[in-house]
């Protein structure tokens, strides 16, 4: 087993617990140990606390870094926001000026950031430490036909050079992750789009996601999948709003990928906690009497 | 167009004294490297799907010093996305998303914030969360067999987030990162 700190931040463990019981069920099936961080606060979110004050901002992510400096491990995150905060902390301070300067305000709770833990995104902890094989192997219920339309979003990509995950303008790693579920991705037009969640007007992330959805619809997708918190319910929530605003029909459920993991793995449909989402994903309960010739539990 | 000589009423007279006060924030000096090529507009999706947003022309505010501008309530900063495409075609580092949240920055000096921001970064420095506890997320973690969430130990985040306490009276060194402390 390989061991990471797990840095769960808000918007999973309060409002969409069942992504983090996913990620509880599936990762420890690719043989990586969950190490929990105790004390760990916000990261702070890379939008809202950021714009107030980017000092104060860095001094709390660097506390919740130190947290796993403690522990000697790297700290691997489930939300592209808060690995855009964590990872821009660890990059913005190997400056050592900047650094002494966030270590003053830490020295104020006994506190030392060091740079000692590398951030990873979760995709990028199962891609490079199980392997896409590994996640091919841990599959009882292959998800054979289903067409995945990938959302990577925006922090889990970019900016590039700080995030190190994958090429911002051609990304393969999430197309690997469903393709190792059977699972058929589907990229349409508008796949690098953003969610528009950080933008303070209507105008923008309406125009947007209406775009964005039409041409999901045209590639005839049966599932979108997410990798972050935050734009899952901009598919979610927004989905269903654009739809009413425009008067149009979009009807593709999202999902977090872990949960679809977890339900190729062998998760019961009930499982997967998506009694609260506004598009359920009845898409998988035909896998569900499907036969597993790779059943070995 | 013919002016009488000395007649400068449409020169524009940069503002140094905004430019050094948004050098002291972080990453705020990065706008002086801004030659206005516009490779952060054709990827910016603000500027495709709304009607008013343009970063290469808030970059040139910038560097015109037109804070007045940029400085208001229901500045056109808040329409920024934050997808980092302009950070990432900058052919002069300039990241001109990290430009725009300096600017909020200065908004927030000026405790100028749109409402749901307010909120959620109360809510932040009130819980150590941008998402609030409350028992019935403890009942929907324990569905998932989840242990319930301990606090965040908020003495220790107030502590840090608390200005320097001779943050004011610093001097204006602009892109010198050690001036505000």
């Amino acid at each position: 087993m390989k061991r990471f700190a797990f840095f769960p931040g808000c918007l999973i463990p309060v409002r969409y617990p069942a992504m983090e019981y996913a990620i509880r069920y599936t990762l420890p099936r690719l043989g990586i140990e969950i190490v929990d961080l105790e004390g760990a606060s916000c990261c702070p979110d890379p939008i809202y606390f950021k714009s107030k004050d980017k000092l104060s901002w860095l001094a709390v992510a660097a506390r919740n870094l130190t947290l796993a400096e403690d522990l000697g491990l790297d700290v691997f995150t489930n939300c592209s926001g808060c690995t855009a905060t964590l990872s821009e902390t660890y990059h913005l301070l190997q400056d050592e000026a900047l650094r002494a300067k966030v270590n003053e305000r830490l020295k104020r709770i006994g506190r030392e950031y060091r740079g000692t833990s590398r951030v990873r995104h979760i995709a990028t902890v199962v891609r490079d430490e199980a392997g896409y094989d590994a996640v091919r192997d841990s599959v009882v219920r292959p998800l054979e036909g289903l067409k995945v339309a990938i959302h990577y979003g925006c922090h889990l990509l970019k900016p590039s050079r700080i995030m190190q995950v994958d090429d911002p303008n051609n990304p393969t790693v999430m197309e690997h992750l469903v393709t190792a579920l059977g699972a058929t991705p589907v990229r349409h037009r508008n796949w690098y789009l953003c969610c528009g969640k950080a933008c303070q007007t209507d105008e923008i992330p309406s125009n947007m996601m209406r775009d964005l959805l039409s041409t999901v619809s045209d590639v005839q997708a049966d599932i979108l999948g997410m990798i972050c918190p935050t734009c899952f319910g901009q598919f979610d929530f927004g989905q269903m709003k654009v739809s009413q605003q425009f008067g149009e029909d979009f009807h593709t459920p999202p999902i977090y990928y872990f949960q679809l993991l977890a339900f190729a793995q062998g998760m019961p449909y009930q499982k997967l906690g998506v009694e609260r989402h506004r598009f359920k994903p009845e898409c998988l309960r035909r896998f569900e009497t499907a036969a597993s010739p790779a059943q070995t539990e | 167009m013919s002016k009488a000589p000395g007649d400068q009423g449409d020169l524009v007279r940069v503002n140094f004294d905004f430019r050094r006060e948004l050098a002291r924030k972080v990453e705020g000096n990065l706008a002086g490297f801004c030659y206005q090529c516009g490779a952060c507009v054709g990827d910016c999706p603000a500027t495709t799907y709304g009607s008013d947003f343009n970063p290469r022309e808030i970059m040139l505010k910038v560097l015109y010093g037109l804070g007045e501008e940029l400085l208001v309530e229901d500045s056109i900063l808040w329409q920024c996305t934050n997808c980092y495409n302009c950070h990432e075609r900058c052919p002069q580092d300039v990241k001109p998303v990290e430009v725009i949240i300096s600017l909020k920055n200065m908004l927030a000096d000026l405790g100028i914030y749109p409402g749901p921001v307010e909120k959620l970064i109360n809510m932040v420095e009130t819980t150590g969360r941008t998402t609030p506890l409350n028992p019935a997320v403890d009942r929907q973690r324990a569905r998932f067999d989840l242990p319930p969430l301990p606090p965040v130990p908020m003495e220790e985040i107030r502590k840090l987030i608390e200005p320097a306490s001779d943050a004011q009276s610093s001097p204006p060194e602009a892109g010198n990162p050690k001036a505000e402390s």
